[in-house]
């Protein structure tokens, strides 16, 4: 049927036209014109990729525990443990904690540690520090322990201070006693101490 | 039995000087704590000097603060231009005193004192020797004393 006269029905005609018309160009502002940013670009990837680490296979806060044959309690923990060659084994922050039978416990830490499991050997380096319950806290380079027993030895001199004083030395051994159970601290190659007797009160 | 008091060392000593401890080596047992000097171990403070191949070190109740120090194995205390040997010292830091026992012999100058123990107060500067005290003056020659 004809299109009647009038102003209403051709407005309409023409809106049937724009409407459309603007609809489309709408539409196209969605994909044509979208802006420019690159969508790789900002989504996030790991720092350590970025930094082309990628190939590292790497434990982090890894967790060892042991005990020795003579009982005492080897626990080990680290921030991140990496493996080296020829079944090594590099850790950092390594902290050490060996509790004895009869509770005393000895306390290192290093920055950096080198694990090596044929030996059953651990090589403490940049700065250990040794801390043992009767009260000795030293400072010392670096340090060799063994895993599947109570035997350490420094590799430097050894200096900090013991429960009634300051003290120096060439080098610690720590080695099981010949007691069940009981372990020495070897302070070697000339020890001096130095003792500040308090007032009496 | 007899005794007899004598002074040791020139002047007075202060006891609340530092100690300090030199030896070859120092052993430490983990489980009491106790800590063993040996080997040519000397212990100074002021200017007297207790040399001895062992020193055990005991602890007082407080911790961190030594009672006393075993020195065994053959003794020698020098402290000014005096010295007294001795087979073992007992040097009690917090009340200033070296108890030595065992074949005492003390030299001073040219006299000389042996004795079964000596126990040298480090404040007062005096020694108690106790046991077989016996002394051997040195007689002064004559043109020595002629001045």
């Amino acid at each position: 049927m004809a299109r009647a006269e009038g102003l209403y029905s051709r407005v309409v005609a023409w809106l049937k036209i724009i409407l459309p018309l603007a609809a489309l160009a709408l539409l196209s502002t969605l994909f044509l014109l979208s802006r420019s940013g690159d969508p790789m670009m900002d989504t996030p990837f790991a720092e350590a990729l970025a930094s082309g680490e990628t190939v590292q296979q790497k434990v982090s806060a890894p967790y060892f525990a042991g005990t020795t044959r003579r009982g005492e309690m080897l626990i080990m923990t680290a921030e991140s443990a990496r493996p080296g060659l020829d079944g090594k084994i590099h850790a950092n922050s390594l902290e050490a904690t060996l509790t004895q039978s009869n509770g005393a416990t000895i306390q290192l830490n290093a920055p950096e540690a080198t694990l090596r499991d044929g030996q059953q050997e651990a090589l403490l380096e940049g700065g250990v520090r040794i801390e043992s319950s009767t009260g000795y806290v030293v400072v010392t380079d670096g340090l060799i322990s063994e895993f599947n027993e109570t035997r350490a030895r420094t590799t430097g001199p050894v200096k900090g201070t013991a429960p009634f004083g300051t003290l120096d030395a060439g080098g610690l051994q720590i080695s099981p006693a010949e007691t069940e159970g009981d372990v020495l601290l070897l302070f070697t190659d000339g020890v001096k101490l130095i003792y500040e007797p308090k007032p009496k009160e | 039995a007899q005794g007899a008091q004598v002074s040791f060392g020139s002047m007075q000593q202060d006891t609340s000087a530092p100690v300090e401890v030199t030896a070859d080596s120092l052993s430490v047992n983990q489980s009491n704590g106790t800590a063993l000097y040996q080997g040519n171990v000397v212990i100074a403070q002021g200017d007297m000097r207790l040399a001895a191949p062992r020193v055990l070190v005991v602890y007082s109740e407080q911790a961190g603060r030594i009672e006393r120090l075993e020195a065994t194995g053959g003794v020698v205390l020098v402290s000014g231009e005096e010295a007294a040997e001795a087979e073992r010292a007992d040097y009690n830091i917090e009340a200033g005193t070296v108890v030595m026992s065992g074949n005492v012999l003390l030299t001073q100058g040219p006299n000389a004192l042996t004795a079964e123990r000596m126990t040298v107060n480090l404040e007062t500067g005096s020694a108690q020797m106790s046991g077989r005290v016996k002394t051997v003056l040195q007689q002064q020659d004559e043109e020595q004393t002629g001045n």
